[in-house]
């Protein structure tokens, strides 16, 4: 095993430990803000440091401290400590490691030798997604169970059947999604992606398997115990849920926990529906072969787009009320200096790129990098999908939770099945 | 090496998980138990190569059976006090073993008699999902569909026998 | 007054709708018509950025009490104990002493109201036979931390001038 070999194993797997951890802060900002803006309210953005705010940024910092300080109380009347501290680890580790395979750039060919860019390469893929989903149950059930709380347990009942019940569905629609690309491999499944239909539409799963996306995408949500979903935290009946007694750091691990469970549930959903990593019309190979072309658009296109940005920057950030010598408007400008000098390292790598020889190292890794980008755009997308529903749908009531997972989506997800098995059996 | 220390790590946490299962007083945590054993049973596959039994006994064992178990004590929600009184319990644990030593020296002595094997990863994707697929659907379709009509008959069972409570109501 | 019958249509049954999905994206269309236009201009975000800019209180409004003085500056309230006595939370304590400037019999040697009791119902300024105790202040955020500042007593009550002109107190309807 080369060093080479060494560091690339180490950069994929701190990829896909820390990705999902460092997302957590972008959630959280883009639910405050984001909420905030679909309310026509403003969202946190009054915390600073040094009356720098980062367009709310700040406040996540200043709640994560505050969580951090905070009395971490256990009740006299929890019996069972153990399992109540367990809880909340196992809900925070099963997320972070069903986002372990997930393919976030397609294999690269370094020095004649191939390296997979995945966490843990594994060939069961998506299979393991379901398992590890499957167990997050368990810490949900645990704290509701352990709380000694009757809404806890409520929470925790709820969560647990809710979980139980749209498993099915979401299997189902990733049996005829199975059909389709032959393959349970993440990997290859992206890979298939990257084809065309016709010659002209990209083969994403969202085009070949329009009921499957919705089904698992509906599924995925309840999955998350995210709004419409969110029975098991109900704050309107039932307080909290199964997180009632739970406080400080171990509130902030479940809290953590749900992002990157959503982090990685639209890793999921990107991958199998929304073609991964892959840009569209231009697969893995079509970029190593115009990888300069490529590079000199985005040389083109970058200052353009920070053109425009820093303008909105600009319009944005200012106070909303008289003020002499506005603090913002210095803020405003900090910020666009900060991203101009961003632009132009970005465009100094992009030069180094269209003057190195093309088809060598250089251009995998920068194909590789850009596969990332993508990728992290699309799941970003993805999560902003997750929030504007939060936003905009009223919770379920329990029974017609019930009904539309076994009523509705589960002959739906049969039904989607044969029809997709013959479609694939008459075309050979 | 590696493979062996991985061996004896889930070989041992299955039989602490067992052990754990019989030897709680509470429920709850007997089923905790239980899962462990699950998972290091799954462990144990991953060993062999057997990739797609070893997702299948996380999925369905691991996750599906056990989360339903682990419902159903909460649903029940145990208090320590409504547990039953276990007085003869280290006799009934004494006599066990008793009955159990030449049945295990027994067991020993078989797997000693067996030939050697090498721990090492089978190659031709051996126990990946196609090709138990395949072997399940051509070489054993018929066991196979037999197999699933007496779950079908069981999930029937279920469902009449849910359901007759109802009609006596 | 006859009661109004408004008869609201019922919605939900026909097809479009029981599929669903389809008024779910209408709604979500609509909560990002108004995220998009937040983005683009955030002046237009229905907010008060409240510390540096204050609400304007009506007159009419509650907020902490003040004690109003004669003329020529003496108290107005005569001690009868009115306002303490209809006080539902009963944060008024009042001890009276003889009055010696020919005004009245008797003035308030202390009057403690205990604002973290007080439900600003404003009951004590119904109550009140001489319009000396007043809520017209206009404020309305009482803050400090520790529990002791929060019980504010004569001084406090007289020297605290009133928000309004007498002419907008009266038009309230006081």
């Amino acid at each position: 095993m080369s060093l080479l070999d060494i560091f690339m194993i180490a950069i994929r797997v701190a990829f896909s430990a820390f990705v999902p951890l460092c997302f957590i802060a972008v959630c959280v900002w883009m639910e405050r803000r984001g909420a905030g803006f679909f309310q026509d309210r403003s969202g946190p953005n009054r915390a600073a440091i040094f009356g720098f705010r980062a367009a709310g940024l700040v406040q996540n910092a200043a709640d994560g401290i505050k969580l951090f300080f905070k009395e971490d109380l256990i009740s006299d009347h929890i019996k069972h400590k153990f399992f109540f501290v367990l809880a909340p680890i196992i809900v925070f580790f099963c997320a972070v490691m069903s986002f372990a395979v997930v393919p976030f750039a397609d294999t690269l060919v370094l020095g004649g030798n191939s390296y997979v860019m995945q966490g843990i390469p594994m060939d069961v893929g998506i299979l393991w997604f379901l398992a590890i989903a499957g167990f997050s149950v368990y810490g949900i059930i645990l704290a509701g169970w352990s709380s000694t709380n009757k809404y806890g347990i409520l929470g925790g009942l709820r969560s647990a059947a809710q979980v139980i019940s749209y498993e099915i569905p979401m299997g189902l629609s990733l049996v005829s999604l199975l059909i389709v690309y032959g393959t349970v491999n993440l990997s290859e499944m992206a890979q298939f992606q990257g084809q065309l239909l016709f010659g002209f539409i990209p083969m994403w799963g969202a085009v070949l398997q329009p009921l499957g996306l919705i089904i698992f995408v509906i599924a995925a949500f309840a999955e998350c115990n995210r709004t419409p979903f969110d029975l098991a935290e109900g704050e309107s009946e039932i307080v909290a849920g199964f997180h009632v007694e739970y406080s400080a750091m171990k509130f902030a691990v479940f809290f953590m926990g749900e992002y990157v469970a959503m982090f990685a549930s639209s890793a999921i959903i990107i991958t199998l529906f929304f073609g991964g990593y892959q840009i569209p019309f231009l697969n893995t190979q079509a970029l190593i072969h115009l990888a300069k072309p490529v590079a000199f658009l985005l040389m083109i296109g970058l200052p353009v787009v920070m053109y425009y940005f820093a303008g909105w920057i600009r319009r944005s950030n200012v106070s909303h009320y008289e003020r002499e010598n506005d603090p913002r408007v210095f803020e405003a400008n900090v910020y666009i200096k900060c991203f101009w000098g961003l632009i132009a390292i970005i465009e100094l790598l992009l030069l180094a790129i269209l003057l190195m020889q093309s088809g060598g190292a250089a251009t995998h890794i920068f194909v590789a990098l850009l596969q990332i980008c993508t990728f992290l755009v699309k799941v970003t997308m993805m999560i902003f999908v997750y929030i504007w529903v939060r936003w905009t749908l009223p919770r379920f009531r329990y029974d017609q939770l019930q009904k539309l997972g076994w009523q509705m989506l589960l002959p739906l997800a049969l039904l989607n099945i044969f029809i997709t098995s013959a479609v694939v059996v008459a075309l050979g | 090496m590696f493979a062996e220390v991985l061996f004896i790590a889930f070989a041992a946490l299955s039989v602490l998980g067992a052990m754990g299962l019989i030897l709680f007083r509470h429920p709850m945590k007997g089923a905790m138990s239980l899962i462990v054993t699950m998972i290091s049973l799954a462990g144990l596959y991953a060993l062999l190569s057997a990739k797609l039994i070893f997702v299948l006994q996380l999925i369905v064992y691991a996750g599906a059976i056990m989360s339903l178990i682990l419902f159903i004590i909460m649903f029940l929600n145990i208090q320590d006090n409504d547990l039953p009184v276990e007085e003869g319990r280290f006799l009934y644990l004494a006599g066990g073993i008793a009955v159990i030593i030449p049945i295990a020296s027994f067991l020993i002595k078989i797997v000693n008699g067996l030939p050697d094997s090498q721990v090492t990863i089978v190659g031709n994707g051996f126990g990946g999902v196609k090709e138990v697929g395949l072997i399940l659907f051509q070489d054993w379709l018929l066991p196979f569909e037999i197999v699933s009509l007496l779950l079908l008959v069981a999930l029937i069972g279920a469902v009449v026998l849910a359901g007759k409570r109802r009609l006596v109501k | 007054m006859g009661a109004k019958v408004k008869t609201i249509e019922r919605r939900g049954s026909t097809l479009t709708e029981r599929i669903y999905l389809i008024e779910i994206f209408k709604g979500m269309a609509r909560t990002l018509r108004h995220l998009v236009r937040n983005l683009r201009d955030n002046k237009k975000l229905l907010v008060r950025h409240y510390p540096e800019v204050q609400p304007e209180i009506p007159a009419r409004w509650r907020g902490r009490h003040r004690l109003t003085k004669h003329d020529d500056g003496t108290v107005k309230c005569v001690a009868c104990f009115m306002c303490q006595t209809n006080c539902p939370a009963e944060c008024i304590s009042i001890t009276a002493k003889e009055r010696l400037d020919d005004k009245a019999e008797k003035m308030p040697a202390s009057f403690n109201i205990n604002l973290l009791e007080c439900i600003y119902c404003g009951y004590c300024v119904e109550a009140c036979p001489l319009d000396a105790i007043r809520m017209d202040t206009g404020i309305f955020s009482v803050t400090d931390n520790n529990r002791q500042s929060f019980i504010i007593g004569l001084e406090e009550l007289l020297t605290t001038p009133g928000a309004y002109s007498e002419e907008d107190y009266k038009k309230g309807g006081a």
